[in-house]
């Protein structure tokens, strides 16, 4: 199990790394600016050393000291504009992966089966794209930077450290690990206490979720007492194990700080000690020296506490990027590439032997069979619930049918482009979606060529245009995420002009069944009406009127179509679709 | 955060121990460099010898323990603090939002007061935990080792006089600048965000109409503009690393001059120049943790204020002392009544004049937005009538006592929401007492006992959101819920909505047969769920255009008939 993790991990890794690969030429620069920022920060320290002894020694050799300041000035110059260089080409690497990683993942989002769409959460896909993607940014950045330079200070200040004394560098390679095991020990004696806040806070966020987020309904039946006990204790237990996690979390950074004034305490007295020995020697080891690698001790143990916490970010980015990763490589649509194009049809629709269902264990749709000619209405009822979307699912080639066919014109609808299919369909659901952006923009969708007159035209065919004229700015108005601003019979208007606009041979309608003004509601009949002229219409219908006049009726119920046929015909057989109508439309069956 | 201060009392004890602690430690701090420099000057160069090196390394060690002991007791004053502190805000904010009353609600919205319970306490939360950890300490050590390296040599120090104030200005002016840009690579982040959310819920769509390139390109575009916003901050942020190490490494260098001349006169010795060295090197992480803890703490102001604004909102809910209704014939009676919500110029409900009697049963009908459901919401004083009178009994709703009004309604709103727990918690919502036969008789009513026993009985659990119910259940535990403590009024706001018809008209005959006088409120967009209530109003654009029987109104009222023949067909104007 750990095997395989630690394998996938590395497979993440590889992935990100061919990300980064079309950065090339910016990674060799970015390691050798590492590389020169290291060497010289490490550098200016020995320098100082230098002067320091120049003033310890009795004598004070100014002109010496000038010169060791100048080359000093002039190397710390290179060394910020190293530094800075080095941030930018890696702000710039990480900034560009994330954005080919967000585009793919994206391009792959177009092309995911609706399958997938359906069963996965929106909420966790977008996270995948936004979050997890800004995460591993963060990651990466910090991974660039840190984990390396980190890397790279450690092993140059030690050896510096032997350079100039082998036997203070093994003092500090002794002791400095004491700090990670530490934390180390710390952080799993706090793991629980953070996993029960978290728990706790779950708790209360989804206490806050139910009241607060229904304050009202909490108000209507008087339940605010209760509800401010019930969220008092809550309360109480989040903030007893935060203040527990908090705290013991909040430990570390003392400890590992006194671990290093105890590995500063020895270096100095290691130093001190061997200064004292040699003192007139000719190798003495001199103040300088000594300050040199009291220096090197605090830029050893630095990225030493930091490298812990990098590297879990890093894999914690790991993780991320595997996530987007997954979304990348979910199994796309069957391509259809090589597929046929379907010219445009007249509207004749056959059902062969249809089977379809969206879990093997549930069969829904079986053996359904249907023939349908250009022109002919067909009215899907039943009541809310019996699947009347799975039809337009397979109709739209939204999914794919088990077993058996669907032909457009003659052609079996996975032999032909989906969308040279789609684009003989008109669909307006009652869960009407518009996009962000203009109404016109919303409007020629289905024919993005479309004349200023064409528009207008669909609009007054569709009754929208005395709506949309009265708009802020007309047909330049902006629509805000999800049709806001609008009321639904507008958006449902609104997506009736683009089908007008389009006039696509075959429609899909999806009848309101409520929350519509009158007056919109008689004007989306007659719009309706007016497009189903001449045209093969699929309505999933809620109106009596609408379904007496279909040529077909098919009756859903618990996603198979149990009866087919005329209102006439169905209601003298008496099954299922006459106790529908009786109970739906009690007075009609009374008068 | 000063509106916030009084949720400290309790408290102040850890919000002053915690940083005097955190204090402690650095004074220790400041004087390990000085340990140093003696090392140097008595212990290697003077006649201290290996006795005094050695001990002095010892007090380092000490030094370090002890400065271990303050910096633990103060994470723990100034965590219990902090956490109390946001406990005791969170705590306040929701015992002062149970106060709000429905128009209060409507202003601040409910996702508002969500955050504010939960990101923005976090938030303060971690800000204080960070000021009284760090807001002091951090210019004390700065200041602490200006001062020290005065009293080590003046004219030394006269570099850290020059440099701490260049430092300052840099540190903080870069903070300053990529601030508002970080603002800016959110706004670019919400942007692709709305693309990829719109792009699922819109799938159907999009591909229906072969939109999957021109997303594509719209969600390039908006990234690539992120890109570049996030390489501009970047670049700036970037700087900060560079500058400071420059401007602090020149100063030590400048430093090195002035104390090499000193040294040669004789005032200085080599120990103490590294010393110098040494506060010189604190100045800075700590200069930069300022900076840091500033932007968090400003961040922890905002929500802090913005927690402020929620507590310090006066709620406008009224309540009265009366308990008894006044008898008499009439359950409910509206005269004159208009209502307009806060924030709105136009009224939602005008010229509303409706009488109702004991027992009687009301349908209300109209489009969306006509008013019904603030029609409704007048009964329980939900809203107070901005004009006219609503009088329950005989007695104004506002001289109620708002429990003992509501006690006696039973309201089903529009959303079916249940609460999390068993079927019986949820049944007990607004009459603790309830017993379990009179919970079986409301399920029984509202057509949903077998399901129910189904389920497992009362003791059922709902899991959160109903998620394990279907839409029709769950409206009909709802009206369950409603019917427990049997309410003299009644009220259905478009409560059957996820109901087949059957189980509608099933559902309505159940009611009726009810023991005692119960006056019924059912809204609807459906004729069929009103026709044979005794009463029908018909509302358009918040005004009763009509009030009467169903025979009545299909002959007099033609809004009423469109809405009729619109759902039953037949009509010449349908097509």
């Amino acid at each position: 199990m750990a095997k395989k993790q630690e394998k996938a991990k590395r497979g993440t890794l590889g992935k990100v790394l061919r990300y980064i690969g079309r950065y090339k030429l910016l990674l060799p620069v970015s390691i050798l600016l590492a590389l020169v920022t290291v060497a010289l920060t490490l550098y200016i320290p020995m320098i100082i050393g230098d002067i320091i002894d120049i003033i310890g020694s009795g004598y004070v050799d100014m002109p010496a000291i000038a010169e060791k300041l100048g080359t000093a000035a002039i190397l710390i110059g290179l060394t910020a504009l190293a530094q800075w260089l080095m941030s930018t080409i890696n702000n710039r690497v990480a900034y560009h992966v994330v954005r080919d990683m967000r585009n793919d993942a994206f391009r792959r989002m177009s092309s995911l089966p609706l399958s997938y769409i359906d069963t996965h959460p929106h909420g966790d896909t977008v996270n995948r794209v936004i979050n997890d993607a800004d995460q591993f940014t963060e990651g990466l950045l910090l991974g660039f930077t840190q984990l390396f330079t980190g890397v790279l200070t450690i092993i140059g200040t030690l050896a510096f450290m032997i350079y100039i004394n082998w036997i203070v560098a093994i003092v500090v390679v002794v002791l400095t690990p004491m700090s990670l095991f530490i934390a180390k020990f710390i952080a799993s004696r706090t793991h629980s206490m953070f996993k029960e806040r978290s728990e706790r806070e779950a708790e209360a966020t989804s206490l806050i979720g139910e009241m607060i987020g229904n304050q009202k309904l909490v108000k209507a039946f008087s339940y605010e007492d209760e509800a401010c006990e019930r969220f008092a204790d809550a309360n109480g237990r989040l903030g007893r194990a935060t203040l527990d996690a908090i705290f013991y979390s909040s430990l570390v950074n003392p400890t590992t700080r006194f671990i290093n004034s105890v590995v500063y305490a020895a270096v100095a007295l290691t130093g001190a000690l061997l200064a004292i020995g040699s003192l007139g020697a000719e190798a003495a080891f001199t103040i300088g020296e000594l300050s040199c690698l009291l220096a090197y001790t605090n830029q050893y143990t630095k990225p030493f506490n930091e490298i812990s916490g990098v590297i879990a970010e890093f894999q914690n980015a790991l993780a991320c990027a595997s996530r987007v990763f997954d979304l990348i490589e979910a199994e796309p649509e069957v391509s259809d590439a090589g597929a046929g194009l379907l010219g445009r049809a007249e509207g004749r629709v056959e059902l062969e032997d249809v089977h379809f269902s969206y879990t093997p264990e549930k069969p829904l749709i079986e053996g359904l069979s249907l023939s349908v000619k250009p022109g002919e209405r067909i009215a899907i009822v039943g009541p809310t619930g019996c699947g009347k979307t799975t039809l337009i699912n397979l109709l739209m080639r939204f999914y794919d049918v088990k077993s058996g066919s669907i032909r457009v014109e003659g052609e079996d609808i996975r032999e032909v482009t989906r969308h040279s299919l789609r684009s003989n369909y008109g669909m307006v659901l009652q869960d009407t979606w518009l996009a962000h952006g203009t109404v016109r923009d919303n409007i020629v969708m289905g024919k993005p060529d479309a004349t200023e007159e064409e528009i207008v035209a669909a609009a007054k065919a569709a009754h929208a245009h005395s709506f949309i004229k009265r708009l802020k700015d007309g047909y330049d108005t902006v629509i805000g995420e999800g049709g806001e601003g609008l009321s639904q019979g507008q958006k449902q208007l609104l997506c009736i002009t683009r089908i007008m606009l389009a006039l696509p041979p075959i429609l899909i309608l999806d009848e309101a069944t409520s929350s519509i003004d009158t007056r919109t509601e008689i004007r989306i009949q007659k719009a309706f009406a007016e497009l189903m002229q001449g045209r093969t219409s699929f309505i999933v219908a809620h109106r009596l009127s609408t379904i007496k006049e279909a040529d077909v009726i098919l009756v859903m119920k618990d996603g198979n179509i149990v009866e087919q046929g005329k209102h006439g015909e169905l209601v003298r057989r008496g099954g299922f679709y006459a106790h529908l109508y009786k109970s739906q439309f009690p007075t009609e069956v009374t008068e | 955060m000063k509106r916030l201060l009084k949720h400290l009392k309790g408290l102040y004890k850890e919000s002053v121990l915690g940083p005097l602690f955190k204090l402690c430690e650095a004074t220790l701090e400041l004087i390990v460099p000085l340990i140093v420099a003696s090392i140097v000057d008595y212990g290697i160069g003077g006649e201290g010898g290996v006795g005094h090196t050695v001990f002095m390394s010892i007090l380092l060690v000490l030094f370090g323990a002890v400065g271990l002991g303050f910096s633990v007791v103060a994470q723990y004053f100034c965590a219990k603090a902090s956490v109390g502190f946001a406990t005791r805000i969170r705590g306040a904010l929701f015992d002062k939002i149970q106060t709000f009353s429905y128009s209060d609600i409507d202003r601040l919205g409910t996702s508002t007061m969500m955050t504010r319970m939960t990101a923005d306490t976090s938030k303060v939360q971690n800000g204080l935990n960070l000021a009284l950890r760090l807001l002091l300490r951090s210019p004390f050590v700065v200041f602490g080792a200006l001062i020290m390296a005065f009293i080590v040599d003046a004219r030394s120090a006269i570099s850290f006089a020059v440099v701490i104030p260049i430092l300052a200005v840099v540190v903080f002016s870069i903070m300053l600048i990529s601030m508002p840009l970080y603002k800016r690579t959110q706004n670019a982040t919400d942007g692709i965000l709305l693309r990829t959310r719109e792009n699922l819920s819109g799938v159907r769509v999009i591909r229906a109409f072969c939109q999957e390139e021109d997303e594509m390109a719209a969600f390039s575009e908006a990234n690539t503009h992120l890109t570049g916003i996030q390489k501009k901050v970047g670049m700036i942020s970037s700087l900060l690393n560079p500058l400071t190490y420059v401007i602090i490494n020149l100063a030590i260098l400048w430093l090195m001059e002035l104390g090499a001349i000193q040294v040669s006169d004789g005032v200085l010795s080599a120990g103490e120049v590294l010393a110098l060295y040494n506060y010189m090197s604190q100045i800075l992480v700590e200069l930069i943790k300022l900076a840091n803890l500033i932007i968090q703490i400003t961040r922890a102001l905002a929500s802090a204020s913005r927690i402020a604004d929620v507590l310090d909102i006066p709620s406008s809910e009224r309540s009265g002392e009366i308990t008894e209704g006044a008898g008499g014939d009439v359950a409910v009676s509206l005269s004159g009544v208009s209502l307009t919500y806060g924030g709105s110029s136009e009224p939602s409900l005008s010229g509303i004049d409706l009488t109702v009697r004991r027992g009687e049963t009301v349908g209300i009908i109209g489009g969306t937005g006509s008013g019904k459901t603030s029609l409704v919401n007048l009964i329980p004083g939900f809203y107070p009538a901005t004009e006219g009178k609503v009088l329950i009994d005989g007695v104004p709703v506002e001289d109620y006592d708002v429990v003992a009004l509501r006690e006696r309604i039973g309201i089903v709103p529009q959303r079916a929401v249940l609460f999390r727990g068993t079927v019986r918690d949820n049944m007990r919502l607004g009459h603790k007492d309830a017993t379990d036969a009179e919970i079986a008789e409301a399920l029984k009513v509202a057509q949903v006992y077998d399901v129910v026993c189904e389920k497992g009985g009362l003791d059922a659990i709902i899991e959160e959101g109903g998620q394990n119910l279907s839409g029709g259940q769950k409206q009909r535990l709802t009206i369950a819920r409603a019917l427990v403590g049997s309410p003299d009024i009644l009220i259905l706001d478009d409560s059957a909505s996820a109901l087949d018809y059957a189980t509608d008209a099933a559902l309505r005959r159940a009611i009726k047969t009810l023991e005692g006088e119960r006056t019924v409120f059912i809204v609807s967009q459906r004729t069929s769920s009103i026709m044979h209530a005794d009463k029908i109003v018909v509302l358009e654009d918040g005004e009763a255009v009509a009030v009467g029987s169903h025979k009545e109104l299909l002959g007099s009222c033609d809004i009423y008939r469109e809405i009729h023949e619109s759902q039953f067909g037949g009509g010449e104007q349908v097509g």
